[in-house]
């Protein structure tokens, strides 16, 4: 019975632990914290498991990543002041996965660190994590029509900083 | 972009989250308009340079690791609070179930209808402009305020100087009957106490039951039925109904008979 909700916890959740630690990374914008915040995440994920029991429409990756995004935010409350939408700290980010021109990773990824968080994270979601509108919406609990709209006005931001980029 | 409306819409067609008849709208657009399709195909380069240069991160093993051990850890624990206190908890639950689906049985026709009928009713008074019908502070104009409009008259008292300042009354409908509330408030709380003439029969000491976060004493003397609903502290709430109880006996019998 225990060793099969184990089994379950195993199956469900640890297969997206990489993507938790995606959305935590660029929340956080620091390896560190983000390690932090997928710990308290899964702790919390342990203690709620009973109540998630996947029906349809409920995907796993987006219940984890939903409580992973509540705990980032939480996290932040308690130990930093200024919150996620501190300026980025270029010394705390370094990409690890290495391939393709690093030259336009650099600068994409560097403007996706400074977009507002609400915008950075529509971003993470759909296009690093390729949740529907509908997911995006239960994970960061704005209604999809807000989803929609975030989603345009982050992807003309990156759009604008990669031509910036390009007439430099 | 001369169609900042269809912006977010490409991105949904793009995304294949646009409903199908938006679709074909915006495909018909797309057909006619230049500018639109170069909108379109610069997002498509934006996303192709988001695949390649947005890192994704691998969860480090260490983090891995700790979040199986933290599993594991918790599935033990769970474990032994299962085996052990399921079976007792069941036992007492069911015990708990046979017992209260009997005193249910008893109560729930009678008593517990009215004292939901007087929840209703307070929480009912809380609403903008049901509180009162009189508005005074005066027990000397709610109390002649009832002539009339009831066969009988409550007794009013003010316990101002005890905390507990009357705020007026009103006429309810409880139990099937038009009875007296009458309104005391308590710091921001309110207290609605329903009265009205009871069977004579034997008097007895404040039954309670707490519903929703509200508490209800009930008591009868020889003459009325008291109701006392407040979502104050039980204690606090159990002090008014004392200091009530106190005045009515030192008033001797409520000072009302019936068409005063």
């Amino acid at each position: 019975m225990e060793s099969s909700a184990l089994a379950r916890f195993d199956a469900v959740v640890l297969p997206h632990l990489d993507a938790a630690y995606t959305l935590a990374r660029y929340l956080t914008r620091n390896a560190h914290d983000a390690e932090d915040v997928v710990q308290d995440a899964c702790l919390r994920a342990l203690k709620y498991f009973d109540g998630f029991r996947g029906e349809p429409g409920t995907s796993a990756r987006a219940w984890l990543l939903a409580i992973v995004r509540n705990t980032a935010h939480s996290w932040y409350k308690q130990h930093r002041t200024d919150g996620l939408a501190v300026e980025f700290d270029e010394s705390e980010h370094s990409p690890v996965v290495t391939n393709g021109q690093p030259e336009a990773r650099e600068s994409l990824g560097r403007a996706l660190d400074r977009l507002a968080p609400e915008f950075r994270e529509v971003i993470v979601l759909r296009e690093l994590q390729g949740l529907s509108y509908k997911e995006i919406s239960d994970v960061t609990g704005v209604p999809v029509g807000t989803v929609m709209s975030r989603l345009s006005r982050a992807r003309a931001r990156l759009q604008a900083a990669l031509r910036e980029e390009e007439v430099r | 972009m001369s169609h900042p409306n269809f912006e977010a819409q490409l991105d949904a067609y793009l995304d294949g989250e646009l409903a199908a008849g938006d679709a074909r709208a915006l495909e018909t657009h797309l057909a006619e308009c230049p500018e639109c399709v170069r909108f379109r195909d610069r997002r498509l380069e934006l996303r192709a340079a988001i695949v390649t240069g947005i890192p994704t991160f691998p969860a480090p093993a260490a983090l891995r690791e700790r979040v199986q051990a933290a599993a594991r850890a918790n599935a033990r624990r769970r474990f032994t609070m299962q085996t052990v206190w399921r079976p007792l908890a069941l036992a007492a639950s069911l015990a708990v179930v046979a017992f209260g689906s009997w005193t249910l049985a008893l109560q729930r026709a009678a008593g517990e209808t009215l004292a939901d009928d007087v929840l209703s009713s307070h929480i009912r008074s809380l609403m903008p402009g049901h509180l009162t019908d009189v508005l005074s502070s005066d027990q000397h104009t709610v109390k002649p305020w009832f002539n009339g409009r009831l066969d009988f008259s409550p007794a009013v008292y003010d316990f101002a100087g005890r905390g507990y300042p009357l705020l007026g009354g009103r006429i309810d409908y409880v139990g099937g009957r038009p009875v007296a509330a009458l309104v005391y408030g308590r710091r921001q709380h309110m207290i609605n106490v329903f009265v009205w003439p009871a069977a004579r029969g034997p008097t007895g000491g404040p039954e309670r039951r707490t519903r929703q976060g509200y508490h209800e004493l009930h008591w009868t003397t020889g003459d009325y039925t008291y109701w006392v609903v407040s979502d104050l502290g039980l204690a606090e709430l159990q002090d008014f109904a004392q200091l009530l109880r106190q005045a009515d006996s030192t008033a001797g019998a409520p000072a009302a008979r019936p068409g005063v």
